[in-house]
């Protein structure tokens, strides 16, 4: 699944690291994400919009090219 | 806000604070279970102990055991979900290693080849679970 992470963090200057401390994960988790290796659960795509304050379809997109 | 991640690396991947700390509880429950299994296996290998107490003697580790594993699973039920998929997979593979390992080395001995001890396809498992394990957090780095 195709996601805008990077783009959305890097508008905000936000590591990793501090992604993940927001939303109680680790860095490899999100960079996992980022990366297409790993699909985050419900919860955390949902954690992810919100802290992006984004719809989730506008983080995550199963069929987009990839960001 | 400044934020930044407690999480630090491991052998088994990048963690979480509580994922470390719940790390370290398993880890030192398993050195704990196993130093007791090999105590245990020198004091009645060279009857040290005997009668009832050799029986304690021998039970000790096991529930030794029975804490370990529970310091695991609260490893894996409060992770990182990442860290579970990793843990699952790497579970997936010991027990398959051993499983495999135990059937095998059964045909084989039917073969020929000498009788293995009882324990040697749990060492399989836990190696080939810890493999595992640093090869698929490299995998999700």
């Amino acid at each position: 699944m195709n996601n805008r992470l990077r783009v959305l963090r890097a508008e905000r200057n936000w590591s990793q690291a501090e992604v993940a401390g927001r939303l109680g994960v680790s860095r490899q988790t999100i960079n996992a994400i980022e990366t297409g290796k790993y699909d985050p659960s419900l919860p955390l795509a949902f954690g992810l919009a919100r802290l992006f304050e984004r719809l989730i379809e506008d983080v995550f997109d199963p069929d987009g090219a990839k960001q | 806000m400044h934020f930044e991640s407690e999480s630090t690396w491991s052998w088994c991947g990048d963690l979480t604070a509580r994922d470390r700390r719940n790390q370290w509880s398993y880890i030192l429950w398993m050195l704990t279970w196993m130093l007791s299994f090999v105590a245990g296996m020198f004091l009645l290998e060279f009857d040290w102990v005997s009668g009832a107490f050799g029986y304690v003697v021998a039970l000790v580790p096991s529930l030794l055991g029975v804490g370990a594993v529970m310091a695991f699973l609260r490893f894996v039920r409060q992770a990182d979900e990442l860290q579970r998929k990793i843990q699952v997979e790497a579970l997936g593979w010991g027990f398959g290693a051993g499983a495999i390992f135990m059937f095998g080395y059964q045909l084989l001995e039917g073969a020929g080849l000498p009788a293995i001890d009882i324990a040697d396809p749990a060492a399989v498992m836990f190696v080939s679970w810890a493999l595992a394990t640093v090869v698929l957090a490299r995998r999700y780095a």
